[in-house]
């Protein structure tokens, strides 16, 4: 089929087009203007382009920022995983009350507001001591991801004949075994699939971060934007050269798994 | 009870999806598959059940449990020094204390106004930029590329350059100062008025490519001969949307549209990031509120009390969500 272009649909394109590259555009040329570009002269082109932003902001909070981003997006992923694959499994190919319980159980949980969650697990983290450790703030993300993870997993279990994981029963595969080697290679799309979008998550949350640690010092690169964003006089260049530094490896992630996202997150739709 | 379910995707899943995809006109997105499986073996079922107990224990320890600490939050008298101790059970006081003060009829009111917004928006410039970016060519795979990265990016940058390019002398202002359309700079986060509705604008920007993405899917899945059909019968291009592409695509419209909902329902970091909920409190919505009444004002019963609200906004939501599947799915 070859649908061709007609001036609505072109129009409809450009204002696309101008929405989401202006933002990009905005945060690279700001990130390379001076302060005092920004006040004169916000709305141009025209500017003498400096590093100073980068060079400022970069140094060894910059690169603690960076290991806590890694580690947390990192660990999480790795987390909802281990949890939310064998779960998606189950859910996937049981039936009966208790995977009708699971699954709206799932579904209040993947729609709570994150604000929600913040309040009783600062206290519980509180009262438990393990406030302001990077291992807790990991497992405050992999809860709250696990639940969203596996409604967006399910589905393709859910496609994975069942026959396959029949021929191998009957060649003596055991459940485990069979799910392990039949079963996830099958499904390995879907995996990697919410994989990224975990990290993409877990690398963009703030509001746990800047609530559960108690010092600045161990922030991720998302935290210490959103503290720097809410700051009286905001030093704009060095904000938008953080941003840009907290994006590149979000590009990195999606120049990989570009096309996995475009077919895989139309599977599950659950965002 | 499942979430949307396609065939599995694959490198060039669109392009095979033309070409051997037979008509399934009830579901364009969850068609793909049978919907009732027999359990293969009975003795692999509770070995199976076991695959579901780390998740269980996990979130009874880490969602649920947190839930019900919220609830016993929510009738009690908690504050910063008393947190970590015995809590004093008031029982309705807060959620009337938050009533009474009209924050609580405030930021439903907000939240009504903001969902709606985000929803319009959301779900209209979604439908319209999927149509517009069925078309083969560079400039749509560009574009539709660029909009699932901006989607990829943490809310803290979006929201970030929102704020910069909405700003007193940011490019919006620098352009309506520039043309003279008003005398002085709009204040699109300083005016209570325009703060909420800005707001909603970005959160919509946020949310357009995602459903995009998912309305585009849907109608890749449409039998191009139903196009050529039409064409012979001289159909022009709007029909063509009227009369194929929103019939077609209405299962999916309505599991979007709740999770549109939801999203708009639950939404925080955007508001955090350019409003931090003011000026004063005209960008607290709902959860936003419980969470500043929890950390900013450091009243945890009453902050626990609204969230409590919330929870049950999510509740109906669920329950719309859940009966939306069904339908689509045709149960």
């Amino acid at each position: 089929m070859n649908i061709k272009a007609g001036p609505v649909n072109i129009l409809i394109k450009a204002l696309l087009t101008l929405m989401y590259a202006i933002p990009i555009l905005w945060i690279v040329l700001t990130s390379f203007k001076s302060s005092a570009d920004v006040f004169t002269t916000q709305a141009s082109f025209i500017f003498k382009p400096t590093v100073a932003a980068y060079t400022e902001a970069f140094g060894p909070e910059l690169l603690g920022a960076l290991k806590q981003s890694i580690l947390i997006a990192v660990g999480t992923t790795v987390g909802v995983l281990l949890f939310a694959i064998p779960a998606a499994y189950a859910l996937a190919r049981a039936s009966g009350w208790l995977t009708n319980l699971g699954l709206g159980l799932l579904i209040v949980l993947q729609m709570m507001p994150h604000t929600t969650n913040v309040i009783p697990l600062f206290q519980i983290f509180g009262s438990w001591g393990i406030l302001d450790s990077t291992l807790s703030l990991v497992v405050a993300d992999t809860a709250l991801l696990i639940p969203w993870a596996t409604m967006l997993l399910r589905p393709f279990f859910r496609v994975v004949p069942v026959a396959l994981e029949e021929a191998g029963r009957i060649d003596g595969a055991s459940t485990l075994r069979s799910f392990w080697s039949i079963v996830l290679p099958v499904a390995r799309n879907g995996v990697f699939t919410v994989g990224t979008l975990v990290f993409l998550l877990a690398w963009g949350e703030f509001l746990y971060a800047i609530n559960f640690f108690l010092t600045p010092g161990k922030y991720p690169l998302s935290a210490l934007i959103a503290m720097q964003v809410g700051a009286f006089g905001i030093n704009w260049p060095g904000l938008m050269a953080l941003a840009v530094m907290t994006s590149i490896p979000i590009v990195i992630v999606f120049i990989c798994t570009y096309r996995l996202l475009r077919d895989g997150l139309t599977v599950g739709a659950v965002k | 009870m499942t979430t949307m379910t396609q065939a599995p995707p694959t490198a060039g899943a669109d392009v095979r999806r033309f070409v051997a995809t037979p008509v399934r006109p009830s579901s364009p997105v969850g068609g793909t598959q049978r919907r009732k499986r027999l359990d293969p073996a009975r003795g692999g079922r509770r070995a199976r059940m076991l695959f579901l107990l780390p998740a269980g224990l996990f979130l009874a320890v880490f969602s649920i449990y947190p839930l019900i600490q919220l609830c016993r939050m929510a009738v009690s008298d908690v504050t910063p020094a008393t947190l970590g101790a015995a809590w004093k059970l008031v029982g309705f006081a807060n959620v009337v204390k938050g009533w009474v003060s009209g924050a609580t009829p405030q930021a439903i009111i907000r939240t009504l106004i903001f969902v709606v917004i985000v929803t319009i928006l959301g779900m209209g410039i979604g439908f319209a930029g999927a149509v517009a970016l069925r078309t083969k060519g560079r400039w749509s795979s560009i574009l539709l590329a660029l909009m699932v990265f901006v989607w990829a990016l943490p809310p803290v940058v979006n929201g970030s350059v929102w704020k910069f390019l909405l700003g007193e002398n940011g490019l919006f202002n620098g352009i309506i100062m520039g043309l003279h359309l008003a005398d002085r700079p709009v204040p699109f986060l300083f005016d209570p008025s325009v703060a909420l509705i800005s707001v909603a604008l970005v959160n919509s920007f946020a949310v357009i490519p995602f459903n995009a993405l998912v309305y585009r899917a849907a109608m890749m899945n449409i039998d191009p001969e139903v196009f050529e059909a039409a064409q012979i019968d001289g159909a022009n291009r709007w029909q063509e949307v009227r009369h194929i592409l929103s019939p077609m695509a209405r299962p999916t419209s309505l599991v979007l549209l709740v999770l549109t909902l939801v999203y708009g329902f639950r939404s925080f970091d955007y508001i955090y990031v350019m409003t931090a909920g003011g000026p004063g409190t005209a960008t607290n919505t709902l959860p936003f509120l419980g969470y500043m009444q929890a950390f900013v004002r450091y009243d945890y019963g009453l902050g626990a009390a609204t969230s409590v609200l919330t929870l049950l906004g999510v509740l109906v939501l669920a329950v719309v969500y859940t009966r939306s599947i069904r339908k689509e799915e045709g149960e």
